[in-house]
C-alpha cells in the first residue's frame, strides 16, 4: 500500500477515537514540552559559557596566597608565611613582558557615604591593568590612570549596573534591591566627593555595565561579589588595609594573568610559581586557578540541573511511549477482525505491520505539535518575563523535539504491530 | 483450475492428538465452473474453503493451483495470491465498519500498489455493475444487507481475480436479496469466472453447474 494511503487511514483512525488519542497526544506532549525546555537550558548555558570565557579570554588564571584558615593542619596554619605584593606583580610583568595582564587586586570595604546617603560597600583596589579584564563598560569622566596608582591618589570609579530590560520573574518576588545602586541610578556622582571608610575621595569615573541580559558577566559570576568600587591599590594599602584590615602591610590579595592562549596556561603556571618562590626563598603558598577549572566548577551545578529537567523528559516522553504501545495493543485487540478483513483480501504481514506503525507515529507527530504549540507559548511567556535562558530558544529545538516524539511512536508501536502481524488470518476472521 | 491430492488438515488440540478436519480430501475443478460445496456443520467445508482461498496451509497433500503446487507456499506468496488471484465473499460480509463502500472496495487494489485515481474509478465501475451507483460514499451501517453483500461481491472482484470463494454468501440475507444476490453470481460465473460456493441451502447449490458433497472431512459425491 502507499505511504499517503496508509496516512490517510491513519488519520482516519486517529480522528475516530478522539478520547484515546486525546490521551497520548497529552503524554507525548508532556515529554515534548520537557525536552523543549531542557533543549533551550542546554543551549543557553553552552552559549553562556562560551561568551563568557569570550569576554575573560580563555588564556586567564589566578595567583593567591592561600590563608592560614584554608590550610589543614596546625603546624600549616600557624607556619610562618609571606604574602603577594604589589612588587610581585611588577616582576612578573617586567620577566614575562608578552603576558598580555598581570593585574594585581586587593580588596576591603568601608561605609561609603555622600549626604544623607551611606552604604556599607565593597572596594577594590587596582592598576591600569584592571581594564584589560573582560571590559565592558562604558566609561562616563575617565578610567583610573598610572599617576593615580603612583600618587596614591585619592579617586575612585563607580560601576553603574545596567538593569534589565525586563526585570525576572524571580527577582521581583525576592524584592532585593541593591540601596547603593538605586541611589547611583539617581543621583550623578560624576566629579563629586564622597567619604569611603575614613577618607574623603573624588569620583573621577563611572563604568555602566550594559543591560544585564546583554551583560556576559551575568550569566557567569565569576568573580563573586563584585565590588562596584575601585581606587587605586596604591591607596587602597595605605588608607583602607586590605582585606578588611586583616592583611599584613603591603601585601596585596591575588594577581590576575591573562596568558592570551589557552594552551599557555600550564606552562605560564610552572615558570610564574617558580619566580614568585624564588623572589620568597619559597615561603609563598601559592594557589593557583586557571578559570577554566573556575568555570567547569560554576557550571558543574547548572549542569546537575539541566540533567534533573532532561531526566524528567526522558521519563514524560517514555509514559508517552508506553501509552503509545499500550493505545496500540488495545487498538490491536478491538481490531482483530479487521486484521482478518484485510489479511484475507490479500494485505501481506508487512502491510499490518506498517498499518500499525505508521498510526502510531501520527499519533506521535499530532502529539508533538501539540506539544510545540503549548511550548513554545510557555517559552515565549517566560521569555517575555525576563527569563534569559528561555530567549535562547532555537528555530531547530521544535524540529527536534517532533522527531524525537515520532521516533518514540514508532518505536513503541513496533511489538503491538508485530503482534498484529502475526494473527493468523482464519483464527481472526472467527473473531467476533 | 484445481486440483487436490490427499489433502489433509489437522487442527493441534491439546493433550489429544488433534483434530481431523480434512481426511485425505480429492478433488479437481476446472476453469469456468460454478461449484457448491454442501454438506452438514463441521464436515470441513470452510476448512476447503481456506485451503483453497490461500488463507490456510494443508497439513498433508498436494493443492496445485492453476499447475503450481501451492500447499508449501510461504505467507507472503499466498498473501500475494489472495490479492490477485482470488475473491473472497463472506457470509458477514466482512466490510470494513469506518469505510465508505467506495473505500472499501478501493482497499484491494490499494494493497496492490495501484495509484489512487485509477483505484477510485475502477471502484466506481464496480460498484455501479453491482448495483450500487448512488451509494459510494455509503459506510455498511448505512446500507442494508443485500447491499453490504453487494459491496463484498464488488470489493471480491476488484482486482480481476480468476477465482471467487463464497462462503454462505446468502446465509444472512432474506430469500429475496439472497437470490438476487445469487443472479449476481451465476452472472459472473456465465462470464467466465470459477466460482467455488460453500451452502447448507440446496435450493441454492442447485443453482450450481456442480454440486460437491461432504460428510466427515471428505467427499462424499
Amino acid at each position: 500500500m502507499r505511504i499517503s494511503e496508509s496516512l490517510r487511514t491513519g488519520t482516519l483512525e486517529i480522528f475516530h477515537h478522539k478520547m484515546r488519542s486525546f490521551l497520548t497526544f497529552f503524554a507525548i506532549s508532556i515529554g515534548v514540552i520537557s525536552i523543549m525546555y531542557s533543549l533551550t537550558m542546554i543551549y543557553s548555558m553552552n552559549f553562556r559559557t562560551k561568551k563568557a570565557l569570550e569576554v575573560v579570554g580563555y588564556g586567564r588564571m589566578q595567583v593567591q596566597t592561600k590563608q592560614s584558615y584554608q590550610e589543614t593542619t596546625t603546624m600549616d596554619k600557624k607556619e610562618a608565611r609571606d604574602n603577594l605584593s604589589l612588587e610581585d606583580a611588577q616582576a612578573l610583568h617586567t620577566n614575562f613582558p608578552e603576558l598580555p595582564m598581570v593585574s594585581p587586586l586587593m580588596f576591603s570595604g568601608g561605609e561609603f557615604t555622600y549626604g544623607d546617603f551611606h552604604d556599607w560597600n565593597r572596594v577594590a583596589g587596582i592598576t591600569t591593568e584592571w581594564k584589560k579584564r573582560g571590559w565592558v563598560y562604558k566609561v562616563r569622566g575617565r578610567f583610573l590612570n598610572q599617576h593615580d596608582i603612583d600618587t596614591y591618589a585619592r579617586v575612585c570609579v563607580i560601576i553603574q549596573n545596567g538593569g534589565w530590560f525586563k526585570k525576572p520573574q524571580w527577582m521581583k518576588f525576592y524584592g532585593w534591591k541593591d540601596d547603593f545602586q538605586e541611589y547611583i541610578k539617581h543621583h550623578d556622582l560624576l566629579g563629586r566627593t564622597v567619604k569611603l571608610g575614613d577618607n574623603l575621595y573624588t569620583v573621577v569615573g563611572i563604568l555602566e555595565e550594559p543591560p544585564l541580559e546583554k551583560n556576559p558577566k551575568t550569566f557567569l559570576d565569576l568573580e563573586g561579589w563584585e565590588a562596584k568600587i575601585l581606587i587605586p591599590i596604591t591607596t587602597l594599602q595605605r588608607l583602607m588595609g586590605g582585606s578588611w584590615g586583616w592583611a599584613e602591610p603591603g601585601s596585596i590579595e591575588s594577581i590576575q594573568i591573562d596568558t592570551g592562549r589557552a594552551v599557555t596556561v600550564p606552562v605560564y603556571r610552572r615558570r610564574i610559581e617558580k619566580l614568585l618562590q624564588a623572589r620568597h626563598g619559597g615561603r609563598l603558598r601559592l594557589d593557583v586557578k586557571d578559570f577554566g577549572e573556575i568555570i567547569k566548577t560554576k557550571m558543574a551545578d547548572k549542569h546537575r540541573d539541566m540533567y534533573t529537567v532532561l531526566i524528567i523528559g526522558a521519563i514524560a516522553i517514555l509514559a508517552g511511549g508506553i501509552g503509545i504501545m499500550n493505545v496500540t495493543l488495545a487498538t490491536i485487540y478491538s481490531r482483530i477482525k479487521e486484521i482478518g478483513i484485510r489479511r484475507a483480501i490479500g494485505a501481506t504481514r508487512g502491510d499490518i505491520m506498517a498499518q500499525f506503525i505508521i498510526e502510531a507515529m501520527l499519533l506521535g507527530f499530532f502529539g508533538g505539535i501539540a506539544g510545540i504549540l503549548i511550548s513554545m507559548t510557555g517559552i515565549q511567556y517566560l521569555a517575555a518575563n525576563g527569563d534569559t535562558d528561555m530567549m535562547m530558544v532555537q528555530w531547530w529545538m521544535p524540529l527536534v523535539s517532533v522527531v524525537a516524539a515520532v521516533l518514540t511512536g514508532f518505536i513503541a508501536s513496533l511489538y503491538p504491530a508485530y503482534q498484529a502481524s502475526k494473527l493468523d488470518p482464519v483464527e481472526a476472521l472467527r473473531y467476533e | 483450475m484445481i486440483k487436490c491430492e490427499n489433502l489433509q488438515k489437522t487442527y493441534p488440540l491439546k493433550k489429544l492428538h488433534g483434530y481431523q478436519a480434512l481426511k485425505g480430501l480429492d478433488l479437481s475443478i476446472e476453469a469456468g465452473e460454478f461449484a457448491a460445496i454442501t454438506g452438514p456443520s463441521g464436515c470441513g467445508k470452510s476448512t476447503l474453503l481456506n485451503i483453497i482461498g490461500f488463507l490456510d496451509n494443508p497439513s498433508a497433500g498436494h493443492y496445485l493451483f492453476r499447475g503450481r503446487n501451492v500447499s508449501s507456499f510461504s505467507d507472503s506468496e499466498r498473501s500475494g495470491l489472495r490479492l490477485s488471484e482470488v475473491g473472497f465473499i463472506f457470509q458477514s460480509f466482512n466490510l470494513l465498519p469506518r469505510f465508505t463502500a467506495l473505500d472499501n472496495v478501493r482497499l484491494p487494489m490499494l494493497y496492490l500498489g495501484e495509484g489512487s485515481a485509477e483505484t477510485e474509478e475502477r471502484a466506481l465501475a464496480l460498484l455501479a455493475r453491482v448495483g450500487l451507483k448512488g451509494k459510494e460514499t455509503h459506510t455498511p451501517l448505512e446500507l442494508s444487507g443485500g447491499e453490504r453483500q453487494r459491496v463484498g461481491v464488488a470489493r471480491a472482484l476488484a482486482n480481476n481475480p480468476k477465482l471467487l470463494l463464497a462462503d454462505e454468501p446468502t446465509g444472512n440475507l432474506d430469500s429475496g436479496t439472497g437470490i438476487e444476490v445469487m443472479q449476481l453470481l451465476t452472472q459472473l460465473n456465465r462470464e467466465g469466472l470459477t466460482v467455488i460456493m460453500v451452502t447448507h441451502d440446496m435450493n441454492l447449490a442447485g443453482k450450481a453447474s456442480r454440486i460437491i458433497r461432504m460428510k466427515d472431512g471428505a467427499i462424499e459425491s
